[in-house]
């Protein structure tokens, strides 16, 4: 079964010349139940837009999304409990320990107090946060409060999670770790969708990828079915050779 | 996971976090707690050492001539030997109070000898003497009824100068009156005999009058100064550091979020404001200074104190809501505070109106934001008594104001183009391409409106309450023609530009018979218990005299004007616009996110409000409530006018033509309850129609709409 279906996605934005840019220009994927959909582009190709479309953060401007089966235009709060969401720049509550910080975020979906401290604990156990939950977060590293928002993102245990380059700017170490923790969420049977610009990272998680370039999806399939495509090993080879191959119709068509 | 819970849970964790800011501590402790007291010693001192000063320094007056030098010592001399002689030492302080700890006026003095008095002006003027006399005759004193003219050239915004005038006028009239002593004693004459009028000046003020004509002011500068940080950090604070994010993917509604957050800083803002009091007082009293504020010697009463502190409540209340929907529309810490600045002067600015010693709490100034609090503070800390009509009207307007800047903040909050910076300009907030078609106006919308309709409403019927005399006639027409503006126009055009469908959102919808039927049947009864009702709210709260006389003068104008226009004006009309915005606009509003009975109980009690009649409320809300439920059970507007009107018109008639009641046995005057058979069946109908209404399927579409919001 299709955890995520997203239809023909369309988000456009004004701009200050009064004419509207699309952000994102149809998309359409979908991704089955315990995957990892590896999301990939440049910057400014409309990954973190299509993300935010998905988890119902920013409204459509026309097409559908369904999350486990919930439409994210009409059933919002649905898809909320469904879904766990993480980004680079998410911030923590500077002031509050990572534990307390859980204990919050799981009585906000609905836990009573005793649930949220014991899926506290049980996360906090499960991640190897021990050494620093009774840290406030404002004096943790930026590995430890990507750990921590990891914890965030899975209180509710999700079935499907949505990453937005979660990797962003931690060291090797702390990114192994994170890549770590996403894997074995895969394994649990999670549905994941993960957006990267490193392209090695994709290549060793993804199950499945779409290359998306200026809103639009431009290839999308398995490593191997990619590398069949564009008789390139790297992904980054094939990433270049497919959007090289893209701005050329898009220049010819101009 | 009920809404409470979850704004329980908001409430605890932001408390936590914003006490557990070292910024907001200090705001909140350190600077009362260390500030009031050094302001008020240091201030004090200040004052203390400038006085002392002043009475030490030398003064230079300068006089045209050897000769007038010589005449100003004698009578400074003189002044210093009466003084001396007349009292003992010990009196003599107290007998010139002003002059308390000083010297004797001529041990300050320096006399210089100028050549004429022009060069005597420019000396003043570029402040090299503090002050100029010139005697009109170098021969002072002479005979006995010579008057003696004495100028006296001084520059007002030089304070040495002014201080040598004080003491010099206070030399002359103790000269004076012990010249005219002398001269009448010389000419036998009676010792009253130049005072014809022996006046004495009694203030009967409240010792506590000067504190309470300026706390109040002071006391919403200090609200403001807890709600302030509390609502930046809670909001786009939030924005700021990238947990928002985080927040919006919780399935949490924005509002509970924001009524969490609200309460935060409004609980802030009280604990500071108390800090705050609590360290004047302390600082008043340990220090001394209570008679220094008061006017009187009795100092100041601590029950002033916890009176002030009652006042604060809803002063934070509606501040923090303010601050809050403010601060919801910034992205960033230095946007937030560059909104509030402008903010804090708008609500000083009636704040300042109200503080004005002509002010009064009543008319407008009931339902003047900010400015009612602030009358309303005063009159209770001169202990005048508050009318209970008033401090409702204060009360119930304060938070009529704050629900609408909550529910604003609520709808702003959670906006893409605020949460993202990337999401183009906050242009995109009014851009009316961008605005999706609803149903349902939103909560925020509603409330807005009709919170600013309230004290609109308020003016307008003020400004049509008839004068004694008056054709009421005309006054009646022109509240006729207001209402389908106010009440339906208005939020027309809002629905319109808003595109929301106006069909959907005030229940343009053929009814079914089962709903007409009760809307009949409540149209034709609901007055009986109504009425009886009323008798039960006049007992309780008493029917002044005024409003009685009122209705009858009203009762024989109506009589007197043409029966069909009277009902269009009176019943029809009021029916169908209050319908179409209370039952239409308001409630549709309030139930894009608030459950049935919310919905319904809420307009009611806008609704028995509106009516500013503290005596008809009870049942005016009633009335809200039933026709709220029949609006909700049909899903259809139509009803409910059906059964106002009928109601209304049943109303009007009985007191147009008492005759037609009074051949069915009713007398509807001097509080007589009504036959009790009447009274049954009145009630029993009552109770049909609700049973009607009750089997009604609560409509699929409501529900649906009422599960996703």
């Amino acid at each position: 079964m299709d955890m995520v279906i997203a239809n023909n996605l369309v988000k456009t934005f004004p701009t200050p010349e009064g004419k509207d840019k699309r952000a994102v220009d149809g998309l359409t994927f979908c991704v089955g139940e315990g995957q990892i959909y590896g999301l990939l582009g440049p910057n400014g190709a409309g990954k973190t837009t299509s993300l935010r479309l998905l988890s119902g953060l920013m409204a459509l401007t026309s097409g559908g999304a369904t999350l486990a089966g919930y439409d994210v235009s009409t059933q919002p709060h649905e898809v909320k409990r469904v879904l766990g969401f993480l980004t680079a720049n998410t911030g923590l509550y500077q002031r509050l320990t990572s534990r307390e910080l859980l204990i919050y975020f799981a009585q906000l979906h609905g836990m009573s107090q005793d649930e949220a401290r014991a899926k506290a604990d049980h996360l906090i156990d499960w991640l190897g946060l021990k050494d620093f939950s009774t840290l406030r977060c404002g004096a943790l590293s930026t590995g430890q409060k990507q750990r921590v928002n990891i914890a965030r993102a899975l209180i509710a245990d999700p079935p499907i999670l949505i990453m937005d380059e979660p990797t962003l700017g931690l060291d090797v170490l702390s990114n192994r770790i994170i890549l770590e923790y996403i894997k074995r969420e895969r394994d649990r049977g999670k549905t994941i969708i993960l957006s990267t610009h490193y392209l090695d990272e994709a290549e060793d998680m993804c199950d499945y990828i779409g290359l998306i370039y200026n809103g639009k999806l431009v290839a999308e399939g398995t490593t191997d079915s990619l590398r069949a495509q564009t008789d390139e090993q790297r992904l980054s080879n094939i990433f270049l050779k497919i959007i090289h191959a893209r701005e050329q119709v898009e220049a010819a068509i101009a | 996971m009920s809404s409470l819970h979850r704004i329980r849970t908001i409430y605890q964790k932001e408390l936590l976090d914003i006490l557990r800011d070292r910024r907001t501590l200090i705001a909140m402790i350190v600077v009362p707690i260390v500030l009031y007291p050094l302001l008020m010693v240091g201030s004090l001192q200040a004052v203390t050492i400038q006085e002392s000063s002043l009475n030490k320094e030398k003064y230079i007056i300068g006089v045209v001539g050897h000769k007038q030098k010589d005449l100003l010592t004698y009578l400074l001399q003189w002044d210093a030997m009466l003084a001396a002689q007349e009292k003992p030492i010990d009196e003599r302080v107290a007998s010139h109070p002003d002059d308390e700890a000083a010297a004797p006026l001529v041990e300050l003095v320096k006399i210089i000898p100028i050549k004429s008095e022009a060069a005597l002006r420019v000396n003043i003027r570029e402040r090299a003497i503090h002050l100029g006399i010139l005697f009109d005759s170098n021969e002072f004193l002479k005979a006995i009824d010579q008057q003696n003219g004495v100028t006296i050239l001084s520059d007002e915004a030089e304070i040495r100068g002014q201080y040598v005038t004080n003491r010099l006028e206070k030399m002359f009239k103790r000269l004076s009156d012990r010249l005219v002593d002398q001269r009448k004693k010389r000419a036998a004459l009676p010792a009253n005999f130049d005072r014809p009028f022996d006046i004495e000046f009694v203030n009967l003020s409240a010792p506590q009058s000067i504190l309470g004509q300026i706390l109040p002011l002071i006391l919403i500068l200090m609200t403001i100064t807890g709600a302030i940080y509390p609502a930046i950090d809670l909001t786009a604070g939030e924005r700021e550091r990238g947990t928002l994010e985080s927040l919006m993917v919780c399935p949490v509604p924005v509002i509970d979020l924001i009524v969490g957050k609200f309460l935060v800083v409004t609980t802030v803002a009280i604990m500071g404001a108390t800090l705050n009091l609590a360290s004047v007082t302390a600082t008043v009293y340990f220090g001394g200074f209570d008679m220094l504020i008061a006017t009187s010697g009795e100092g100041l009463p601590l029950v002033t104190m916890l009176l002030i502190l009652v006042c604060l409540i809803p002063f934070a209340v509606l501040m923090s809501a303010m601050m809050l929907a403010v601060c919801s529309f910034a992205r960033t810490f230095k946007e937030a505070q560059n909104y509030v600045t402008p903010v804090i002067l708008a609500a000083l600015l009636p704040g300042g109106m109200a503080a004005l010693p002509a002010a009064r709490l009543d008319g407008v100034m009931l339902v003047l934001p900010v400015g009612n609090m602030v009358l309303l503070t005063r009159e209770l800390l001169l202990g005048s008594a508050v009318p209970l009509g008033h401090l409702l009207t204060v009360l119930f307007s304060t938070t009529l104001y704050a629900v609408a800047a909550v529910a604003i903040a609520a709808t702003l909050f959670g906006k893409e183009s605020v949460v993202f910076a990337d999401s183009g300009s906050l242009k995109t907030l009014f851009s009316r391409n961008l605005i999706k078609p609803a149903r349902q106006p939103s909560v925020a919308m509603s409330m807005l409106y009709v919170s600013l309709l309230f004290p609109t409403w308020f003016f307008i019927q003020s400004a049509l309450s008839p004068a004694v005399d008056e054709n009421i006639g005309g006054l009646l027409e022109a509240s006729a023609w207001l209402m389908p503006l106010l009440f339906v126009l208005m939020p027309l055009l809002m629905l319109t530009y808003w595109k929301v469908s106006a069909k959907q959102s005030l229940f343009i919808k053929v009814p079914k018979a089962r709903h007409l039927a009760a809307a009949i049947l409540l149209g034709c009864c609901m007055w009986i218990p109504a009425h009886e009702l009323n008798l039960i709210q006049y007992g309780l709260l008493g029917l002044p005299q005024a409003v009685v006389e009122q209705a009858e003068s009203m009762a024989e104008t109506l009589q007197a004007l043409p029966f069909g226009g009277v009902i269009l004006m009176i019943a029809v009309i009021p029916a169908v616009c209050e319908e179409l915005l209370f039952r239409g606009f308001l409630m549709g509003g309030l139930s894009s996110s608030a459950r049935k009975w919310t919905a319904i109980l809420a307009s009611a009690a806008i609704f028995g409000v509106f009516h500013f009649m503290i005596f008809k409320f009870l049942v005016t809300a009633m009335l809200g409530v039933v026709l709220g439920y029949l609006c909700w059970q049909s899903q259809s507007i139509w009803p409910a006018i059906i059964a106002h009107a009928m109601h209304n018109t049943l109303a009007v008639m009985s007191v147009v033509k008492p005759a037609m009641f009074e051949s069915m046995g009713i007398t509807l005057q001097e509080g007589a309850h009504l036959p009790w058979p009447m009274l049954i069946v009145g009630c029993v109908a009552v109770v049909v129609a609700l049973l009607l209404l009750r089997r009604a399927a609560i409509s699929q579409t409501r529900s649906v709409m009422v599960s996703s919001a």
